[in-house]
């Protein structure tokens, strides 16, 4: 798996479109939302710009990229070489996507704490933490899903706008409005409960008890993500 | 020198393959054993690459068994360390080097080899630090080539692994293939240049619409069929043609056609026939059947 993971690494700093387009850019969107806090705050909370950091990073770093380079390498039938090799099909995916999966970590990470520097510490890093894990998992599902639907990295630019902007919607609409309208469809639509949780847990004031039952929605988002995936996802293109 | 025993390497067991409503491969058996060099040939859409493809678990089957060191060809974590794989289309990762692939790649195999000698044996040393999207189709298929025979594996399975390729890329695979077998590689062939499988297949299985026309040696295939003397005369002859026990075909071209399953006696009527009468005889050919003749009579 790390042997497939260290080509794609290679891959991903050789060529600076995907670069710039999946790394870069949600780096400056990221890097806009934190430098004028004071404007996103009054509008929302600063837990809103701690959701819209996620699901930027998220949407554009993991999902696209991951969508796009699973498309790549079915089209042009490298994963069917990767399978005439001994590793299983697990090892092959996670080689695929643990360098996508890993920077989008870092970024969000590292966003994330300057941040936390700049405008004041999340009131619970931990929970915080949860639901980065959380939203990272059911991003990956959902790109494995979503990449057994597309047909190349071009048709990728596509196929991967829905969700990718539905995410970003989703995290706008709870972090500008507030949880409590409308709430039981706020926390159903996919990535609703994962970004309450990191309002809840950027801005404090939720007991946590309160907070953890957002979880079973987060999970079962991440559980329907898999599903999808093993139902729609191919190795080889269509015939 | 190239040693064969009773062991099988694969087996392959009233194998159905079934595409929707397309029955590919229908109730096919077959087995290989070990050190032996088997070349499945056939016509275009004869079932090879769909029965390949099962041996290489890329398929699943709608019935029958196939085992490849007596496991399912599904345990890859236990049979791809003992099989390499040439596809018959497959790509890498562009961006990546020649090196860096056969590295990548042979490391998934799980088996042991020097990268620096692989690409030598495949003539792509000059460019082990070049990019794959910079390199030519037949240095792509000789890189495939490369990461199938990683670790010498003790099964190759190789579908239509000189196509595209130059005269001399060819011989040179060729020549890799040769010192695989004489380590004891058994080797599985597909192809549509039959004059590869006939120089080097111990044994055919000639597939017709998803079942075996026939299999066997190249002369059991060949046997079968008469053998074939071919000439042209001056014009205009300046005497009949002598009568030969086999019906002598004028072709369109002009020349005469002798199929017999005596080629030795009859062409030494002829010959007899042609210093008798002073004549020369143009462009005189003859031998036995060859694969293509084989081929040819499926239809």
């Amino acid at each position: 798996m790390l042997a497939i993971a260290y080509g794609e690494l290679v891959q991903l700093f050789r060529n600076r479109l995907v670069l710039l387009t999946s790394f870069i850019m949600p780096i400056a969107v990221s890097a806009f939302f934190v430098h004028r806090h004071e404007v996103f705050a009054d509008a929302g909370s600063l837990g809103y710009i701690a959701a819209i950091v996620v699901f930027t990073v998220g949407a554009f770093g993991l999902y696209t990229s991951a969508v796009t380079t699973l498309a790549s390498r079915r089209q042009n039938l490298f994963l069917k070489r990767l399978r005439s090799t001994a590793i299983g099909d697990s090892g092959i995916l996670g080689g695929l996507l643990l360098p996508v999966t890993v920077l989008a970590t870092v970024q969000v990470t590292g966003i994330l704490i300057v941040f936390g520097v700049v405008a004041g510490a999340p009131a619970d890093p931990v929970l915080l933490a949860v639901a980065v894990v959380a939203t990272i998992a059911m991003l990956v599902g959902f790109a494995l899903a979503t990449a057994g639907v597309t047909n190349s990295p071009e048709h990728a630019q596509v196929t991967t706008l829905p969700i990718a902007l539905g995410m970003i919607a989703v995290a706008s609409w709870i972090g500008l409005t507030g949880a409590e309208d409308l709430q039981l469809v706020k926390r159903l639509v996919p990535g609703g409960a994962a970004t309450e949780l990191v309002l809840n847990a950027w801005d404090g004031g939720v007991a946590l008890s309160e907070s953890l039952i957002l979880l079973a929605p987060t999970f079962a988002w991440v559980f329907v993500a898999a599903n999808l995936a093993a139902k729609f996802f191919r190795w080889e293109p269509r015939r | 020198m190239h040693t064969t025993d009773d062991t099988p390497v694969i087996d392959v067991e009233g194998l159905d393959l079934v595409y929707g409503e397309f029955h590919a491969v229908k109730d096919l058996t077959f087995h290989v054993r070990r050190g032996e060099f088997y070349a499945l040939l056939g016509t275009n859409g004869a079932g090879k690459t769909s029965t390949l493809e099962v041996i290489e678990g890329h398929r699943r089957p709608a019935s029958g068994t196939v085992r490849v060191f007596g496991h399912s060809p599904w345990d890859r974590n236990t049979v791809r360390p003992r099989m390499g794989i040439m596809l018959q289309e497959s790509g890498f990762s562009p961006d990546l080097t020649v090196a860096e692939s056969v590295r990548i790649i042979g490391t998934l195999t799980r088996r042991d080899d020097d990268v620096d000698r692989v690409v030598d044996l495949v003539g792509l040393t000059r460019k082990a630090r070049t990019k794959v999207s910079q390199l030519s189709g037949g240095e792509k298929r000789r890189l495939d080539f490369a990461t199938a025979v990683y670790g010498t594996p003790e099964l190759i399975v190789l579908d239509e692994p000189t196509t595209g390729l130059d005269i001399q890329s060819r011989d040179e695979l060729w020549d890799a293939v040769d010192r695989l077998r004489e380590s004891g590689t058994t080797v599985v062939l597909t192809t549509h240049y039959l004059e590869e499988a006939q120089q080097r297949a111990d044994r055919i299985g000639l597939m017709h619409q998803g079942v075996f026309h026939r299999e066997g040696t190249v002369a059991e295939l060949t046997g079968a069929l008469p053998g074939v003397i071919t000439f042209g005369l001056p014009a205009p002859p300046s005497a009949g043609v002598p009568a030969l026990p086999l019906h002598v075909e004028r072709q369109a071209d002009g020349t005469f056609r002798v199929e017999t399953h005596r080629v030795q006696k009859d062409l030494h009527t002829l010959l007899g026939w042609a210093e008798d009468h002073g004549v020369d005889l143009i462009g005189l050919e003859a031998g036995p059947t060859r694969l293509d003749d084989v081929f040819r009579a499926i239809n």
